[in-house]
């Protein structure tokens, strides 16, 4: 059939013109465009996500947690305070609404650590929070001396303090993320792979590796907010999980099943024959050839495939929406916690905050930036070995 | 002596037994992982299902919901009062629906050619820059695309359209088919590249230029992985949540009825209001789900055939 069309090509090629050569250009053209409308938008995309984003990224960023937050404190005095009874250094402290006093060091004979808020609940006094309170003195517009002799000039053993402390970091969201990347992986990762060593080294063709191999593709077509409604039904509803670390873990597991089985089944696939032959050959047993001849070989596949699922798990939002909640705070296992992109969707949809949603976007490019190097580099490693 | 023989040859027995047994176990062991897919399957299957199909036979304590007047209406307007709440997606089936084949309509071409561009025509040295810029681009969170839809896009539509909100149909298609470009480029690429190397020899053969090599000869016998391509890309475009539903606008009723109106994907609907949805409107919130899944479990039916086809040839 092809070479019918090939021969009929032939006659009408033959009429070479400058017709053809106007027309090939055109296309160049047109083929030249498209690709340039691809490579554009990506530049744009990280042009406005990191000009957007990068303005907002400093340490505090990193290290504070999201949420603003006031407290009237108790807090012991110091055994033996350098500049002042607290034991603690005053100094210019920079928040996103200007320069205020407040906590720059603690001294080690400080007990600061020991300050408990009106509900009595332990809450420490940190470096950077802000002092708006001594007693009963407003020390909002003090000099770092004059807040010193305030607090000198206290009596009682325990200091009432009311502290401010900045937000907008994204700790919590860091932590819950690396938690979230964790769980997940500790459940989708040997489940993948072990599905992988059935597919290639045990299964013969069959009715039920057909069925086995179209779940794992139609898991793969089903999209996340799907995952999201089913994780809710199931494990936030049905065995009372709740929104928490786990329901999240579970539900982002089963997206991960078909990326973890598909890389690791083509990296034992890659194992030469002769390496199972070998081992069999000298008696050693399907198990035994599996573990220590198979798999050490099919390791760099395994790793890329971890480190696709990370960047999975790291772009994954609406089924951690669902499941896993938008709060800002490291999680336990039971409660809920936001990861970084659910964090980014919360702040640019209910809090209109591009800025911040683009810095976070900013850490989760970079992040996806460094996981893409990584896989290539290993597999490259790997291939030219092989 | 004798007996001595034959005691290690009932150990040697022993021991083969035992390690059988392993090997049997082993096996096992790794084949109810294998399962765990197809139980994953089904379990969401029949849970989505389930719970998105119980307002409209069993109900709750509020009632039922009519299976009609959810699939053909044209508000959605919750409330806690069972009389007046409204829950019809027809309008929300046929955004998701306009603005779907609008991404296709334009991503398709875009794709392909850029699939072309990377497989046959680009110099090694652009190759490396542009294969990675698309594989980066399939990596960006779905989110990050939506931030990006509502910083530049819509404030761009805001400009040109004759309405005075850039959060519209065409806001969701040009998000849509951003979003679509690294799947299809990246499947297009890989099918025009299994292509045999005599077809293009014959095709130069015959005196045909590399353009018309491209469009008459390799296109051609790359399409049933472009329509492979096309499906995936169908997929993601229809059940797309987070990079959406900042664009959409998201309006409460109304078909729309040109580009520049708004729209509210059967996706944003689920998002939007599960975290403070409870009884009826909730579950109507999992019947919209259950419509979301019917289309994606066609397409992936639509898909497993086209890869059938593929295998065969």
């Amino acid at each position: 059939m092809n070479n019918q069309k090939f021969l009929d090509h032939g006659t009408t090629l033959a009429r070479t013109s400058s017709s053809r050569i106007i027309k090939d250009g055109f296309f160049y053209g047109v083929i030249g465009v498209a690709t340039l409308f691809t490579i554009g938008v990506l530049v744009m995309i990280l042009a406005f996500i990191f000009s957007k984003g990068i303005g907002h990224i400093d340490l505090n960023f990193f290290m504070s947690d999201y949420e603003q937050d006031t407290q009237y404190l108790n807090v012991p005095i110091a055994e033996d305070g350098a500049d002042n009874k607290l034991g603690i250094t005053i100094g210019e402290i920079e928040t996103e609404d200007g320069i205020f006093m407040g906590v720059t060091s603690i001294s080690s004979k400080a007990n600061v650590d020991a300050s408990t808020n009106r509900a009595d609940d332990a809450y420490a006094l940190k470096k950077g929070d802000v002092i708006k309170k001594i007693g009963n003195t407003k020390v909002e517009d003090f000099t770092a001396e004059e807040i010193n002799d305030v607090i000198n000039q206290q009596t009682d053993n325990v200091i009432g303090v009311k502290m401010f402390r900045p937000g907008g970091g994204v700790y919590p969201m860091i932590i819950t993320t690396l938690m979230m990347i964790g769980l997940s992986l500790l459940i989708a990762g040997p489940i993948g792979i072990f599905a992988a060593i059935y597919l290639v080294e045990y299964a013969k063709e069959g009715r039920l590796v057909k069925v086995i191999r179209f779940a794992t593709e139609s898991l793969s077509g089903i999209p996340s907010i799907i995952y999201g409604l089913f994780g809710m039904i199931v494990f936030v509803g049905l065995f009372k999980f709740n929104y928490s670390l786990l329901s999240g873990a579970l539900t982002v597991s089963i997206i991960l099943l078909p990326i973890i089985v598909r890389q690791t089944e083509e990296s034992l696939k890659a194992v030469p024959m002769t390496y199972r032959e070998g081992s069999l050959g000298l008696g050693a047993t399907k198990l035994y050839t599996i573990r220590k001849s198979v798999l050490p070989s099919a390791i760099p596949g395994i790793v890329v495939a971890i480190i696709l699922s990370i960047g999975r798990i790291i772009g994954e939002s609406a089924a951690l929406l669902l499941t896993a909640g938008t709060v800002s705070r490291i999680p336990s296992l039971f409660s809920s916690g936001a990861t970084l992109t659910v964090k980014a969707y919360a702040v640019a949809k209910e809090e209109g905050n591009i800025e911040m949603a683009c810095a976070i976007g900013t850490v989760i490019i970079i992040m996806v930036l460094i996981l893409n190097g990584i896989s290539k580099f290993i597999s490259r490693k790997y291939t030219i070995k092989h | 002596m004798e007996k001595d023989m034959s005691k290690d040859m009932n150990k040697d027995i022993a021991a083969n037994r035992k390690r059988e047994k392993i090997e049997a176990v082993a096996k096992a062991w790794f084949l109810i992982n294998a399962s765990v897919a197809i139980i994953c399957v089904a379990a969401i299957t029949f849970f989505v299902f389930y719970k998105g199909l119980q307002p409209f036979f069993t109900g709750n304590h509020e009632g039922t919901y009519s299976f009609i007047k959810f699939i053909t209406g044209l508000e959605w307007d919750y409330s806690d009062n069972p009389e007046v709440a409204l829950y019809g997606v027809l309008y929300m089936i046929i955004g998701s629906i306009v603005a779907t084949l609008g991404a296709i309509v334009i991503g398709v071409p875009i794709s392909v050619l850029t699939a072309v561009f990377i497989a046959e025509i680009a110099p090694e040295p652009v190759k490396k820059i542009v294969k990675p810029a698309v594989e980066l681009l399939a990596g960006i969170p779905s989110i990050l695309y939506g931030v990006f839809g509502l910083g530049i896009i819509v404030p761009w539509i805001r400009d040109i359209s004759p309405k005075a909100q850039g959060q519209s149909l065409f806001a969701v298609m040009i998000v849509l088919t951003i979003m679509i470009l690294p799947t299809i480029i990246t499947i297009t690429e890989n099918a025009i590249r299994v292509v045999p190397n005599s077809f293009r020899e014959g095709s130069y053969g015959l005196g045909a230029s590399k353009i018309q090599t491209i469009f008459k000869v390799i296109l051609p016998a790359a399409k049933s992985g472009i329509i492979t391509g096309v499906v995936l890309g169908i997929g993601r475009a229809i059940g797309e949540t987070m990079a959406v539903i900042l664009v959409a606008g998201n309006p409460q009723g109304g078909i729309p009825t040109s580009i520049w109106e708004p729209i509210r994907p059967l996706t944003t609907n689920i998002a939007l209001e599960m975290s403070y949805a409870f009884g009826m409107h909730q579950e109507m919130l999992f019947s919209t789900g259950v419509v979301l899944f019917v289309f994606i479990i066609v397409i992936n039916l639509i898909l497993a055939r086209a890869k059938a086809k593929i295998s065969e040839q």
